[in-house]
């Protein structure tokens, strides 16, 4: 009897531990933070033009890549041109205020860029901008 | 027997607070905002484009610059230097404020003259950009 009572107090002092519950509340929080604040990247390397203007653009966060032969890639896959509004019309869709900026390479086509601009356009998103480097000096 | 009880109950509140668990949350905030700061950096340059076919409305208050598929680059019927450009945009903007610039480009121009040609307009001061192609 007497050795029964010492146990009940002892395991009273603990209590439920609630410290790992909370890690792992938290861990999922900042998990799904993460994950629509997410960038989807061209997956492209191209050479940026150079600008004193440009602005950051805090929310710019669909990147459309044009490559020096005008080849399309966005979210690491290359689009041709016919299938971009579609594309971006998706992605509009799941994510409403996303952003686009077209990091075009020095030497892609205007054309081009203007073409996907206007895709742009059509696939409902208006805020876009012309990716640019602060200048090297 | 009272003695022993004792010991244990001493032993148990000597622990202190742990320390742990704020750490843990510390270094998730921690890489958090190194998340996102690697994520959210593209400067860009805002230009407007106008929907295809109509011709913009303030026609007569814009400034044209056109943009060849050799590179060179004509203001009011002149060919100047893409560094130069800077210097008509200011001199037609101090005549009239509400200067907007038309930038025509050619569908073979390079985007690195393009882009180059926008940074200038806007070292101009003027901001209301307008960008179409032509053949």
């Amino acid at each position: 009897m007497a050795t029964g009572m010492r146990h009940v107090e002892a395991s009273e002092d603990h209590g439920i531990d609630l410290a790992p519950m909370l890690d792992f509340v938290l861990n999922l929080l900042i998990f799904f933070i993460i994950t629509t604040s997410f960038v989807k990247q061209a997956g492209v390397v191209v050479e940026r033009p150079e600008a004193v203007t440009g602005v950051q653009n805090e929310r710019g966060n669909l990147q459309i890549g044009i490559r020096e032969n005008g080849e399309i890639w966005m979210d690491r896959k290359q689009i041709p041109i016919g299938q971009l509004r579609g594309a971006i019309e998706r992605l509009h869709i799941e994510r409403p205020d996303d952003t686009v900026v077209i990091i075009g390479d020095k030497m892609a086509p205007a054309g081009v860029v203007a073409q996907v601009m206007d895709e742009v356009k059509k696939g409902g998103i208006k805020d876009m901008a012309l990716a640019a480097a602060p200048p090297a000096g | 027997m009272r003695l022993k009880r004792h010991t244990v109950h001493e032993a148990e509140s000597s622990h202190g607070i742990d320390l742990a668990p704020m750490l843990d949350f510390v270094l998730n905030l921690l890489i958090f905002f190194i998340i996102i700061a690697v994520f959210s950096k593209e400067a860009g340059l805002i230009v407007n484009r106008p929907t295809g076919g109509t011709p913009p409305q303030n026609a007569e208050q814009s400034l044209a610059v056109q943009i060849l598929a050799n590179g060179e680059v004509w203001v009011e019927g002149r060919a100047v230097d893409p560094r130069a450009v800077r210097a008509n945009v200011e001199r037609q903007y101090a005549v009239n404020p509400k200067l907007g610039v038309m930038v025509l480009a050619d569908k073979a121009a390079p985007n690195g003259l393009l882009v180059q040609v926008v940074d200038e307009i806007h070292l101009g001061g003027v901001y209301n950009i307008t960008f179409a192609t032509a053949e």
